[in-house]
C-alpha cells in the first residue's frame, strides 16, 4: 500500500482537486437534474429574501438589522454552507457510513479516512446554495472586487465551521451507536440560529453562538467584519474556524478508535 | 368483454358499489396507513423538532418586531405569533402528498395501482390523508402548547370558531393534496418535474405562510387573493386570529370552491395523462 502521500499539504490539496473533479463530473451527467436542484435551491433561498423585503419594508429594520444586513447574513450563511457541501458532500452522512460499516473501504485507502470519506461526495443542491450568496452580493449596494474577495475568505472559514460541526456532530455516532437525531438537530439548530439577526435572540441564549452553535462565527461577526471591511479579523475568523476543524478531527479519531469493522466488502473507483 | 368501469374516476371497481361500502374500503386505507405511521413514533421527531424551532425562531422575530409598535395591518404580536403557528400546521401537515404520489408515478408503482379494485385519485387521497390527518393532530398539540408559552392566550374563543379553523385547515389539506396530485402528474410529460413544484412551495410560503396577506403590498395581495396559495395558510391562521362569522363564511366559501376546482384539475391532469402509461407483464 502507498502510503506516500500521507501527512503531506501538497500531496493532500492533488487528492482533495482529484476527488472534486471526479464529484464534479459525477452530476455533470445528470445536467437537467443538476441544474433543477441548483435554481430550486437558489429559489427557496430566494422566498426568505421576499418574506424579508416586505416586512422590512413594514418596519424599517428587525432587532437593527437592515435589509442588507439581513441578505449579507443569508449570503454568507448560503455559500459557506454551500462550500461546506460542494467539497465535503459525506459531512453530514457520515453517521449512517460508520453505523453500515461502510468505513472500511476509507480505511483501507492510503488517504486519511476522515478526509477521504468526506471529499468523496459532493451535493447537488448545495451549489444552488453556493451560487446564491453571490447572486445575493451582486444585487446588494457597494459590492466591488474587494468586498467579493472579503466575502469569499469569510465564506471559506464559515464552511470549514459548518463542516467540523456538522462531522462532529456525526462522529457521535462512534460512541452513541445511533446519533442521527442529535445531528438533525445540530444541523437544523445552526443553520436556522446563522440566518437571522443575532439580536433577535435573547442575550442569555448567546453564548450558544460562539461555542456549540457558532453562528456567531459563521455569520454575526463575519456580517461585521463584511460591513467595516475588517481585514485584520479575517486571520483570526480563519483561525477559529482551523480550531473547529481541529476539533472535529480529534473527535472523529478518537471515536474511530472504537469503530468495528462491518466486514464489508466494498469498492471505490 | 365487459367494460371495467374507468379507475381514475374514483369510482369502486370490483365491488357491487354501494356509497357505503366505498366510503368503507376509503376509509380503511386511511386507517392502514395512519396506523403505520403511528407504528414509528419516533418518525414524528423530525418534524416536531423543525415545526418547534421554526416557530421559535418566529416568535423571536415577531418579538423584535412589536418591540417598537403595537400592531400591524391589525396584528399585534401575540396574533402573528399564532396566526404562524396555525398557518405553518397546514404547511407541515400537507406538504408530503407529492413526494409519494411521484415517486409511485416515476416508479411504474401507477401501473400496477391502476389494476387495483378502487379509483386511483380517491385511493391515493385516503392514502395520504391518514398520516397527514395524524402529523397535523401531533402538531397541532406542539403548536398550542407553544403559543401558549411564547405568544399568549389559546386565540379560539368560540366552539363556532374552533368548528370553522377544523373546517379551514380540512379544506386547506384537500386543496394541497388535489394541487400537489395535478403537479406530480405532470411526469406524465416532464420527468423532472420538481421545479414546478419547488415553484409551488415557494408561492405558498410568500402569499400567506410567513407573513399575513394584509402585510403584502396592496397590489400584491389583491392579485394573491385570486390564487389558490392564500387558502392553503393564510385561511385557516385567519380563522384562528382574526375571526368573525360573515368573513370566515366567505373564506371557507372561496376555500370549498377552490379545492372542487383543484379536483377537476386533478382528475383532467390524470385522464389526459393516464394514456401514456405501459406496461410490460411484470
Amino acid at each position: 500500500m502507498d502510503r506516500s502521500g500521507h501527512g503531506r499539504p501538497a500531496a493532500y490539496l492533488h487528492f482533495l482537486a482529484a476527488a472534486f473533479s471526479a464529484n464534479l463530473q459525477a452530476v455533470a451527467e445528470y445536467r437537467i437534474s443538476f441544474l433543477i436542484q441548483v435554481f430550486g435551491m437558489m429559489l427557496n433561498n430566494a422566498a426568505f429574501a421576499a418574506f424579508w423585503a416586505v416586512l422590512i419594508s413594514r418596519t424599517g429594520s428587525v432587532g437593527g438589522y437592515g435589509f442588507t444586513d439581513v441578505m449579507v447574513i443569508w449570503a454568507l450563511t448560503s455559500t459557506s454552507f454551500g462550500i461546506a457541501h460542494v467539497l465535503w458532500g459525506n459531512v453530514r452522512s457520515l453517521g449512517s457510513i460508520i453505523q453500515r460499516g461502510e468505513l472500511d473501504v476509507y480505511l483501507l485507502q492510503p488517504k486519511d479516512p476522515f478526509v477521504n470519506v468526506l471529499a468523496s461526495r459532493t451535493i447537488v443542491s448545495a451549489w444552488g446554495d453556493l451560487a446564491y450568496g453571490y447572486l445575493v452580493l451582486a444585487f446588494l449596494p457597494g459590492t466591488g472586487p474587494e468586498r467579493l474577495a472579503l466575502f469569499t475568505l469569510l465564506a471559506l472559514g464559515g464552511s470549514l465551521i459548518f463542516a467540523s460541526v456538522f462531522s462532529a456532530a456525526e462522529s457521535l455516532t462512534f460512541f452513541l451507536g445511533n446519533a442521527g437525531s442529535l445531528s438533525q438537530a445540530v444541523t437544523e439548530f445552526l443553520l436556522s440560529f446563522s440566518l437571522y439577526p443575532e439580536t433577535i435572540f435573547d442575550p442569555g441564549m448567546r453564548w450558544l453562538f460562539y461555542t456549540l452553535l457558532p453562528s456567531g462565527f459563521i455569520a454575526f461577526v463575519p456580517l461585521s467584519v463584511y460591513r467595516n471591511l475588517d481585514w485584520p479579523l479575517v486571520p483570526v475568523l480563519l483561525a477559529v474556524a482551523a480550531v473547529y476543524a481541529a476539533g472535529a478531527y480529534g473527535l472523529f479519531r478518537a471515536g474511530l478508535r472504537r469503530y468495528e469493522s462491518g466486514n464489508q466488502v466494498g469498492t471505490r473507483l | 368483454m365487459s367494460r371495467r368501469p374507468d379507475p381514475a374516476d374514483g369510482g369502486t371497481p370490483g365491488s357491487p358499489g354501494t356509497l357505503a361500502s366505498a366510503l368503507r374500503k376509503y376509509a380503511t386505507a386511511a386507517l392502514v396507513s395512519l396506523r403505520s405511521r403511528l407504528a414509528y413514533p419516533t418518525a414524528f421527531a423530525g418534524s416536531l423538532l423543525t415545526f418547534g424551532l421554526f416557530v421559535f425562531v418566529f416568535s423571536r422575530i415577531w418579538s423584535a418586531v412589536y418591540s417598537t409598535q403595537a400592531e400591524i395591518s391589525g396584528y399585534d404580536r401575540a396574533g402573528m405569533i399564532w396566526y404562524f403557528i396555525v398557518a405553518e400546521i397546514s404547511i407541515f401537515g400537507f406538504s408530503r402528498f407529492y413526494s409519494s404520489l411521484s415517486e409511485d408515478l416515476k416508479g411504474g408503482q401507477v401501473a400496477y395501482l391502476l389494476a387495483r379494485p378502487y379509483g386511483f385519485t380517491a385511493y391515493h387521497f385516503s392514502q395520504a390523508m391518514g398520516p397527514a390527518l395524524g402529523d397535523s393532530l401531533v402538531l397541532a398539540g406542539e403548536g398550542v402548547l407553544l403559543g401558549l408559552l411564547l405568544g399568549g392566550p389559546f386565540p379560539v374563543t368560540s366552539a363556532l370558531q374552533g368548528a370553522a379553523l377544523v373546517l379551514s385547515l380540512l379544506l386547506a389539506a384537500c386543496l394541497q393534496f388535489f394541487l400537489q396530485f395535478a403537479i406530480a402528474m405532470t411526469a406524465f410529460w416532464i420527468e423532472e418535474n420538481a421545479a414546478i413544484f419547488w415553484i409551488y412551495q415557494k408561492l405558498a410560503l410568500i402569499l400567506g405562510t410567513f407573513l399575513p396577506l394584509e402585510f403584502l403590498p396592496p397590489g400584491a395581495a389583491a392579485a394573491a387573493r385570486w390564487t389558490p396559495f392564500p387558502y392553503l395558510s393564510w385561511a385557516p391562521a385567519r380563522m384562528a386570529v382574526a375571526w368573525n362569522f360573515g368573513d370566515g363564511l366567505k373564506i371557507l366559501a372561496a376555500q370549498a370552491a377552490w379545492a372542487a376546482a383543484a379536483a377537476l384539475l386533478c382528475r383532467a391532469v390524470f385522464a389526459a395523462g393516464r394514456g401514456k402509461i405501459t406496461a410490460n407483464g411484470g
